[in-house]
């Protein structure tokens, strides 16, 4: 189970990683192994704002459907359009390619998120 | 594995290409009757500027690939298909034979009503019938299905509720142990759900249901038998809390087999129940539908039952159409008759003297394969089931063998797997139901198979069942491509 | 009872292996006070197998059937050719007794009958993608309206009064409890006047909801409303009631719709006084994830070999639950599995000789009408609507027919509440022979 040190977490199974005021949005190894092979991910547009903690994306599994959750508010600059033809990226490579959206970010959200070390030890208890 | 024991052995069987890519031109169309003139003046000019592309077979031709196709299926009528929640029974004969008389399968909706008083009367009987069934008397045979006839019925509680000026209730309680159809059909009826916790026993936990009962709850909708095949006992208070609370109780009535001529819902405290008569009243299920969700009411409800309805004066039967109170219409038309012909040919056969049978078979044999089964497989509820017993693939588990292993194992032994992840409050699922027309050597049959791939787990002999089914005419799908590129059509 | 197998010793010995003694501690779980008296019910005793065919035969006989009257009813359900093969095919207990294809190694069978009937259906609406069926038309209108909602994340929906009533009833009741409006536009004709439906449509506008050939039979250009929807942002849904039209005329799909539903009743399935019915449901390809329904998807095995799946399930109720695109769970499988046995039989060539012959009957009709009868205007297919100088003169034409077994139209007002009855709805299909025509026009000259 990858967990990369230079990213934060949140308890919905999202990683974030913030640089400066631009934030990048995904899921974690441990989510896309609990969901299994992802089929579908459904994109938002960019330039929706998104508070922290409401559901901006939807990943799907053949059997299981999972709502994605943002870790900071922002507004979406971009989104991963690789994952329309590739959605198995978030499988095989969550922490990069697999990403799924970019946001500009006041960072308002940051101080609930975990390190790597509080993420490793929640996936434990 | 000994495969005399089972029916299973390979046969002939033929692969079958798709009707596109048979490779020959259509041949002359069937004859057909009609007037041989020209169209309507104008319609050419609408004329389509190239064809469909829908090939033509010859009728000897195509009745062999649909033949051959149909060979692929498995089907109550080849073997036995213990499906929980689904309630696969024999399809009587009889009843596709009387279904098809002219008079009954070749007549228009619209025709004038003095033309149809013979099918009226038999909806007519029937909605008289399911409402003493249920013990609720007032019934609607309109909706098309099971989650059509929630979506009935949760209508017809907005109404009862608008009515008493209650627009503000919008809360309906579902336990977590639900068909997906309840929350869903809620949410088409604008309002929201709140998932009860099942207690410890699998049943409705009374405190969570007090918790969670309060001003703005319209409804709880429960299934009694609930879907881990446990009856819930405490119904009596269950529906006096959700009364006293100015809410209503929603029956979800799939499991109505365990009690049928045994125990009414209405009499309980139920006050709307859909009746998926293609469960409970055998009509057959012809790969996933059609089906019939006939919805009884008590006397709160009946004024908001869905138009038209059959009505009888003196002799003569009648649909009313227009009424100030009722929700409206659910369907274009009057309702999916030729299923509901078939449902009252089966209640006539067992009549008020054998409708119990139903019911006490059903349950016999759910006990029955519970007992055999209990010592190799995980009973996550203690006691007497109803019409289904739940188990799950814990012991089986620690052999890194699971239920869908387990599942795919019994296709090779010639039967139909039981329905697995389903409740989802218990994890690896198995939930079997095997109906009243079973024999006790096919249940034998299936609890042997069922001991054997158990005895396989514990000798670590798991192999095979990772790779089963291997005698099946495609071994396991990819779901995982269907889903990623989903290709619907033949480009 | 000889649908059970048990005999009491078989009874006995499950018992014991149970554990328990009688029958009824089976149910000792149930609160004794709601124990009913066994064989207490009002229902009739037991009937025999013979007893049931005589009581079915009976009934069966006090109705008047197709078989023996000319029907010149429509309306939204048609009384076209069922081949004996198509019923002899969805008789088989292969397909009869089958449930859902949810084991797909042991439901290849329905399975890629699903996958020929969505082909065929897509083509023949000129429709990217189909699903597996809806109950029947009305609610598969209603189902786009809905679906039409998610995709543009508005509300407002705009149906035009050619719309078969029926439809129009349904689908209102389906958005009656949801918030948004549901406007339907009057046509103030017996046809569609676009440029109405068209002044209806704003920047709110979630749909836009046509029939094509409307209600009354009459067939239109699409192409304004394609532009119109363009213009709005808004879906062009087009719904039918009878599918044998795409035999003959330009499919919804050439005109560029959205979303395309109505009713396959016409391949190959009884009338049945109102269902089992085929409610079909077609869109494009980019908004199939919002669809509702079953969908049987292509895929392989783990020889490699094709196959098919139903697929996209996590759009349905059983995983989705209250976000589910739909709360619909069966569909009518069997019904497509009956209609793809039709298509096959009769080929683009058999499905344009029925629309024709459909069409050419409703023309041999109307070029020879009395003249106190008057057919709607406008391009039509095989349905129209007549109408008459008096109530008095059509009911005796209608009366008249019935001693002739001619069951000559619907009386207009039957559906569409608050038109004066004076007129009746009229349709034809292959079904009605020149003979029949001539009886008809002959009872209007006398009767009226």
């Amino acid at each position: 189970m990858s967990i990369p040190a230079d990213l934060k977490y949140t308890k919905d199974h999202e990683w974030v990683r913030i640089e400066g005021d631009e934030a990048t949005f995904g899921i974690t190894d441990h989510a896309q192994e609990a969901l299994g092979d992802i089929v579908f991910v459904e994109l938002p547009e960019v330039g929706r704002e998104v508070a922290a903690g409401e559901a901006y994306a939807v990943v799907e599994s053949v059997k299981a459907v999972s709502d994605v959750y943002a870790p900071v508010s922002g507004v979406i600059t971009e989104v991963n359009g690789d994952l329309e033809g590739q959605p198995d990226l978030v499988n095989t490579n969550p922490y990069g390619s697999g990403w799924i959206v970019k946001i500009k970010t006041d960072g308002a959200g940051s101080e609930e998120l975990m390190s790597e070390a509080l993420y490793t030890t929640f996936l434990e208890e | 594995m000994s495969a005399s024991k089972y029916s299973a052995v390979s046969g002939i069987q033929h692969e079958e290409p798709l009707v596109f890519e048979h490779a020959h031109e259509a041949p002359e169309s069937i004859s057909l009757p009609g007037v041989v003139g020209d169209v309507y003046a104008g319609l050419n000019t609408f004329a389509r500027k190239k064809d469909a592309g829908i090939p033509g077979l010859s009728e000897p031709e195509t009745v062999r690939h649909f033949v051959r196709l149909s060979q692929w299926n498995h089907s109550i009528e080849t073997g036995f298909y213990p499906l929980g929640s689904c309630t696969m029974k024999y399809n009587p004969r009889v009843n596709e034979q009387v279904a098809r008389l002219p008079g009954l399968a070749f007549i228009h909706p619209e025709q004038p009503e003095d033309s149809v008083q013979g099918v009226l009367a038999l909806l007519y009987e029937l909605q008289g019938w399911l409402g003493e069934i249920s013990g609720l008397p007032h019934v609607t045979l309109q909706p098309a299905a099971g989650a059509h006839g929630e979506l009935a019925g949760l209508m017809m509680i907005r109404a009862c509720l608008d009515a008493r000026g209650d627009q503000h209730r919008k809360k309906v309680l579902v336990p977590d142990s639900a068909h997906g159809t309840n929350p869903a059909s809620a949410a088409l009826c604008g309002m929201h759900t709140v998932e009860l916790k099942s207690g410890a026993d699998g049943r409705i936990d009374l405190e969570e249901l007090k918790k969670h009962l309060d001003v703005d709850t319209a409804a709880l909708m429960m299934t009694n038998p609930n879907t881990a095949g446990a009856f819930e006992s405490d119904i009596k208070e269950i529906c006096q809390l959700v009364h006293d609370a100015g809410a209503l109780v929603y029956g979800d009535g799939a499991n109505l087999n365990a009690l049928v001529g045994v125990a009414r819902p209405g009499d309980m405290g139920i006050d709307c129940l859909h009746i998926n008569v293609h469960k409970t009243f055998s009509t057959p299920h012809g790969g996933g539908g059609p089906g019939a969700g006939p919805v009884a009411v008590n006397e709160t409800l009946a004024p908001y039952l869905p138009v038209p309805r059959i009505v009888k004066n003196a002799e003569t039967y009648s649909l009313e159409t227009e009424s100030d109170t009722s929700v409206g219409a659910m369907l274009g038309v009057i309702g999916q008759t030729g299923v509901l012909m078939r449902a009252n040919a089966y209640i006539s056969a067992f009549g008020k003297n054998h409708l119990h049978n139903i019911a006490q078979d059903a349950v016999l044999n759910a006990n029955y394969m519970l007992a055999r089964l209990k010592d190799a497989y995980h009973v996550p509820f203690k006691g007497l089931c109803k019409h289904e017993c739940l188990l799950t693939d814990e012991y089986q588990n620690k052999h890194g063998v699971k239920t869908l292993d387990i599942a795919k194992q019994l296709i090779d032994l010639g039967f139909h797997p039981m329905t697995v992840y389903f409740p989802l409050i218990v994890h690896g699922a198995m939930l079997i139901e095997p109906t009243e027309t079973e024999s006790r050597e096919t249940l034998d049959a299936f609890c042997d198979a069922l001991l054997e791939i158990a005895a396989q787990c514990e000798a670590g002999d798991t192999e095979v069942l990772h790779n089963a089914p291997v005698r099946s005419i495609r071994r396991r799908l990819d779901e995982t491509k269907a889903a990623r590129n989903p290709v619907l059509v033949w480009p | 009872m000889r649908y059970l197998p048990h005999t009491d010793t078989d009874r006995q010995a499950m018992l014991k292996t149970i554990g328990i003694n009688k029958m009824t501690d089976l149910f000792a779980d149930i609160p004794a006070a709601f124990h009913l008296p066994l064989g207490s019910l009002n229902i009739p005793e037991a009937l025999s197998e013979v007893g049931i065919s005589r009581k079915f035969n009976q009934a069966a006989s006090k109705n008047e059937h197709v078989l023996n009257n000319a029907c010149f009813l429509g309306g939204g359900t048609y009384n076209h050719f069922v081949p004996a093969v198509v019923d002899y095919i969805i008789s088989r207990g292969e397909f009869l007794t089958a449930y859902t294809p949810y084991q797909p190694e042991i439901a290849q069978g329905t399975l890629q009958a699903l996958f020929e009937f969505q082909t065929m259906v897509a083509r023949l609406t000129g429709m990217d993608v189909s699903n597996a069926s809806m109950y029947e038309a009305a609610t598969a209108t209603a189902e786009a309206a809905l679906m039409a909602r998610r995709v543009t994340r508005r509300k407002n929906v705009v149906i035009a009064g050619s719309v078969n009533p029926r439809y129009r009833a349904v689908t209102d009741n389906y958005l009656s409890r949801l918030d948004g409006s549901y406007q339907q536009v009057s046509m103030g004709k017996f046809g569609t006047d676009l440029d109405k439906v068209i002044a209806a449509l704003d920047g709110e506008t979630a749909c836009v909801i046509v029939q094509y050939p409307d209600f009354y039979g009459s067939v239109y250009d699409l192409a304004p409303l394609r532009a119109a929807c363009d213009a709005h942002g808004c879906l062009m849904v087009v719904a039918f009631s009878d599918i044998s039209a795409f035999g003959l005329i330009t499919p919804p799909g050439e005109y560029g719709a959205d979303i395309v539903v109505g009713s396959g009743q016409a391949l190959g399935i009884p009338m049945a006084y109102g269902g089992p019915h085929l409610g079909i449901f077609t869109c494009k390809q980019k908004y199939l994830r919002q669809m509702p329904g079953r969908v049987c998807g292509l895929t392989e095995d783990a020889d490699g070999k094709r196959g098919f799946v139903l697929t996209l399930s996590t759009r349905e109720q059983h995983i989705r639950r209250d976000k589910a695109t739909s709360n619909i769970c069966t569909n009518q499988g069997l019904m497509c599995t009956a209609a793809a046995t039709y298509m096959t039989l009769m080929g683009d060539a058999g499905l344009e000789t029925i629309a024709r012959r459909s069409s050419a009957g409703l023309q041999a009709l109307v070029s020879q009408l009395p003249s106190h009868v008057k057919a709607a205007d406008g391009v039509h297919y095989n349905e129209t609507v007549l109408s008459f100088a008096s109530q008095q003169a059509r009911d005796a034409v209608l009366a008249a027919a019935r001693e002739r077994n001619i069951f000559a139209g619907i009386p207009l007002e039957r559906m569409e509440k608050g038109v004066e009855p004076l007129h009746l709805l009229v349709a034809t299909t292959e079904m009605i022979e020149m003979d029949d025509i001539n009886s008809l026009l002959a009872v209007m000259e006398v009767a009226a």
